[in-house]
């Protein structure tokens, strides 16, 4: 029985560095892959390459699909390694030979496994993208959205139609949530908006607004 | 109610936007895949497959060009806030009759927005032309259907009444218009949402837990006078 070392399967690769499974070694992917470094290993699991960005990738081949089905094998092996919080990315070739069969791969990469796929042309164009993961930076990185809640608390007390900006903020003054003015009476709303307004806003409310009756 | 979604017609949320250079691609949801479509105004150009999950639409020539990349980036922030889901379904250029179909050249810049995307966590997919979108849109209501994240509720809320309500359910922070749909449909009045427990904002508005608990302490969050004020100016003037 093989025993393979996990530490090798969930080895990240430092920052310019890729992991490569030993059988890439001589590919055209790898030698036209510029300014990084290439670690090699054969114990990588169902994985082709490791990036430092703790994702694993795995390369469909024309040859794979056109040969079916044994493609889903490897696709399949290659999910279950997934031990940790790897990104587990697919790359598939689809070219004018294996582009008839691409919705159905796509359906099963994405859909049927849950993984993403990433089409390429050739090894060219993988060596291309390999190297683009490899760079650190990420124009989409989240902010991180610790935002007031007050702007949003007064824009929401300007839905209750009849309620401008100057009723929300002498509402909110004396009624400081949501919750609270909901809870209010007329008579508690009325020294603030008046009466006719104080008894829309209560309407507005609790008005029965179900399209079921309960 | 743990039984199972009849496998009727799935639902589908559109954004008016969808609608300019969507036409065969609606027509294809309705008739071909026998969704329920809703057009209604949401806040950007996107589809609603289910009450978690959003998918735009994107032409790829529009993702390799430069100027787009910052707006596509907060755009996509922006949903993930309220969606836990994000799929970008990247579509072939279409061709012009008479024109010959250039293969497409893929750019450094190009590559660099793909992996930013999957970094982000948004899920890709590709389709070649408008039809095969429709498909994928409907695959993945399909697939969140049987996963019971489906829109179960109408997509259409009638009465002005409701409307109100249903616009205000939607300014909630985090909340998005099928979170909103589902709450207009389970609460017997806006004052009954107010008042809820966490586990009631999370069934009524078919929502996670995490945005449940937003809602439920937004709702009850104290504002602060001075700070409500401050954006008027001129007022907090102290040396």
């Amino acid at each position: 029985m093989e025993t393979k070392a996990p530490v090798l399967l969930n080895a990240v690769p430092p920052y310019g560095h890729v992991i490569s499974s030993d059988k890439w070694r001589n590919s055209s992917l790898l030698q036209s892959l510029k300014g990084v470094k290439l670690i090699f290993e054969n114990e990588l699991g169902a994985a082709d390459f490791h990036l430092p960005n703790k994702s694993r990738i795995l390369y469909v081949s024309e040859c794979d699909i056109i040969a079916r089905n044994s493609y889903k094998r490897k696709l399949v092996r290659y999910r279950n390694s997934n031990s940790s919080s790897f990104q587990m990315l697919v790359l598939v070739e689809n070219t004018r030979v294996s582009e008839q069969y691409f919705p159905a791969v796509q359906k099963f990469v994405a859909f049927d496994l849950g993984l993403t796929l990433l089409p390429i042309s050739g090894q060219t164009e993988a060596s291309q993208l390999l190297a683009q993961m490899v760079m650190k930076d990420n124009p989409f990185r989240r902010s991180s959205s610790s935002r007031l809640l007050d702007p949003l608390v007064l824009a929401l007390v300007q839905q209750v139609p009849g309620v401008g900006r100057a009723k929300a903020l002498a509402l909110l003054q004396h009624f400081s949530s949501i919750g609270q003015l909901c809870n209010a009476s007329p008579a508690e709303l009325e020294p603030i908006v008046g009466h006719a307004a104080a008894q829309q806003i209560h309407n507005f409310f609790h008005k029965s607004s179900s399209s079921a009756a309960r | 109610s743990a039984s199972p979604a009849p496998p009727g017609p799935v639902s589908i949320l559109a954004d008016s936007r969808c609608i300019s250079n969507g036409v065969d691609l609606m027509s294809c949801l309705r008739q071909r895949h026998a969704a329920t479509v809703h057009v209604c105004s949401l806040d950007g150009c996107y589809f609603i497959v289910s009450n978690r999950m959003a998918a735009e639409r994107h032409s790829q020539s529009d993702l390799a060009s430069m100027p787009n990349r910052k707006r596509l980036a907060e755009r996509l922030n922006g949903l993930q806030g309220s969606f836990e889901r994000v799929c970008l379904i990247v579509e072939k250029d279409r061709t012009k009759p008479g024109e010959t179909s250039r293969p497409f050249q893929r750019t450094r810049f190009y590559d660099s927005t793909l992996t930013a995307l999957v970094n982000t966590g948004v899920r890709l997919l590709w389709s070649s032309s408008p039809e095969e979108s429709a498909g994928l849109l409907a695959d993945l209501a399909r697939l969140e259907q049987r996963k019971g994240q489906g829109i179960a509720v109408p997509l259409e809320v009638k009465g002005q009444h409701r409307q109100q309500a249903l616009q205000l359910y939607s300014s909630l922070p985090s909340v998005n218009y099928a979170h909103a749909l589902n709450m207009s449909h389970n609460f017997s009045s806006i004052a009954q949402l107010i008042n809820s427990s966490v586990d009631d904002v999370q069934k009524g508005g078919c929502m996670g837990r995490t945005r449940a608990e937003e809602v439920y302490r937004f709702l009850r969050y104290s504002c602060d006078s001075f700070l409500m004020h401050t954006s008027k100016s001129g007022r907090s003037s102290s040396s």
